[in-house]
């Protein structure tokens, strides 16, 4: 499996291309277009459909159904998109497990596993879904970002604002916290509250907030009659 | 909501400025504008002592020791003038580097689009409201009265004001065309984002009032004067105007 990001970082979309027997695992309704004698089965979990496992990724800020696209015969291509205008990033989640934000999936390999990951209630006041997906594997994870996409090595400690964190490596922690020294001029200064990561690892970051925009949008929309 | 003399293809190729060196105080700030036309943003990389004023809420990520201040956009009678009347934050914040080591700090703008930089030495520039995006000690924001014109033409009864010496950023949605006005110039309201002070602004109709009406265009911004306007290729009530039948 072999994934080029093309037209990034505006409008990016992922062009997957699999060789015979390969198969990729996408999102619900981000397929663009498609090439060659592709097999397309939707399942809920792992192929087997399993009930918990749509559920799960419906917590997890994913689609019910996934979409396994698989080279049957001769090479296949699929192009990818996401909802929002932005840059796309692949990461190979190996040796180092990723946690990534919820709805920031696109597509991955069959050799990367993808679970539930928990990181305890502090998710509720970060800005992203209570539940995290945690990939882990040796093949290509694609994740999409709300504007260009950034990475951080981080050695020490690091602050992102709610809502721009895409994935970061297990190896680090995070914690809420504030912004400077001050909890007061956190709040005051419109950052309130912070993910502050610590340890030794990788961050990729969205360089935009949806919310913000939104919430420069919403105020111009009309109420539904 | 779409002015058709805006020649927006001139600015439109996708292109990263690479190093952006801006003044603050005799020295420069290390500062790159990131990303596309499409999604820019900042990446500063503060040296020991070194400060930057941000807008409310504008910080996407940074290194944990950069220290966070704020204070009352201008005092606070002109910081709630602003806030309440001119649609800006009632704090902004300095973000300062207290170590001896440089500091990574990245900024955004709420909207998706450009960036540019202004380097002011005792010249200033009136920006749109939210189009302030930070700058650098020296720069000073105030307030000024943009008229009874400028409220009906929904755009707010005060503008912003830069001025003093360094660097002021700016953002707004979609690419930004850049122009020189002579004389007397037409610009679509919401395509506004910043413009030279001895420029001034009249609000009239696009054309007769029937006419104004049925072309989309409504209330337009008659700039008259010499000097330089920033335009935005994109509007956020063209947006709205787009999203609202499809709700």
């Amino acid at each position: 499996m072999d994934v080029q990001i093309v037209q990034g970082p505006g409008s990016s979309a992922a062009r997957v291309t699999l060789s015979q027997g390969e198969t990729c695992i996408a999102e619900g309704g981000s397929l663009i277009a498609m090439r060659g004698n592709l097999q397309v089965e939707t399942a809920t979990h792992q192929r087997k459909r399993s009930l918990m496992g749509g559920l799960k990724r419906l917590i997890g800020g994913e689609s019910f159904f996934q979409n396994y696209y698989t080279a049957s015969s001769g090479s296949g291509e699929v192009l990818l998109s996401a909802t929002l205008p932005g840059d796309m990033v692949t990461i190979i989640p190996s040796p180092v497990a990723v946690i990534a934000e919820g709805g920031a999936f696109v597509t991955r390999s069959t050799n990367v596993e993808m679970d539930m990951s928990w990181q305890g209630l502090k998710s509720m006041f970060s800005g992203e879904s209570l539940f995290w997906l945690r990939m882990a594997g040796n093949g290509p994870l694609v994740l999409s970002g709300f504007g260009a996409i950034y990475t951080i090595d981080v050695d020490g400690e690091y602050i992102v604002d709610t809502g721009h964190i895409l994935a970061f490596e297990e190896s680090l922690n995070f914690a809420i916290s504030k912004a400077g020294s001050s909890w007061v001029a956190s709040f005051l200064g419109g950052e309130g509250l912070v993910c502050k990561f610590s340890g030794r690892g990788k961050i990729w970051c969205q360089s935009h907030h949806a919310p913000a925009f939104g919430g420069l949008v919403g105020p111009l929309l009309r109420a539904r009659p | 909501m779409v002015l058709l003399n805006l020649r927006v293809s001139e600015k439109a190729t996708l292109g990263i400025v690479p190093w952006h060196y801006a003044r603050n105080g005799g020295n420069s700030v290390d500062v790159k504008i990131q990303g596309s036309n499409a999604f820019k943003y900042l990446e500063f990389n503060l040296a020991p002592g070194e400060m930057v004023t941000v807008e409310s809420g504008a910080m996407a990520s940074m290194d944990a020791k950069v220290d966070l201040r704020n204070r009352f956009n201008g005092g606070l009678i002109k910081g709630l003038l602003r806030k309440f009347l001119g649609g800006e934050s009632l704090f902004i914040n300095d973000f300062s580097n207290p170590t001896d080591r440089p500091q990574r700090l990245f900024v955004t703008s709420s909207c998706p689009g450009d960036i540019s930089a202004i380097e002011l030495n005792g010249n200033s520039l009136c920006l749109e409201g939210g189009a302030y995006i930070c700058s650098t000690p020296g720069v000073s924001l105030g307030m000024k009265w943009a008229g009874i014109a400028s409220w009906i033409a929904g755009e707010g009864l005060f503008k912003l004001i830069v001025s003093g010496t360094g660097t002021a950023w700016f953002g707004g949605y979609g690419a930004f065309v850049e122009r020189n006005v002579e004389g007397s110039y037409i610009v679509d309201s919401g395509h506004l984002v910043a413009y030279e002070p001895q420029i001034r602004l009249k609000t009239q109709l696009s054309s007769g009032i029937i006419g104004s009406f049925f072309s989309g265009e409504g209330f337009v911004t008659r700039l008259e004067g010499t000097g330089k306007v920033w335009l935005q290729s994109r509007s956020l009530s063209g947006l709205a105007g787009w999203l609202n039948p499809r709700l």
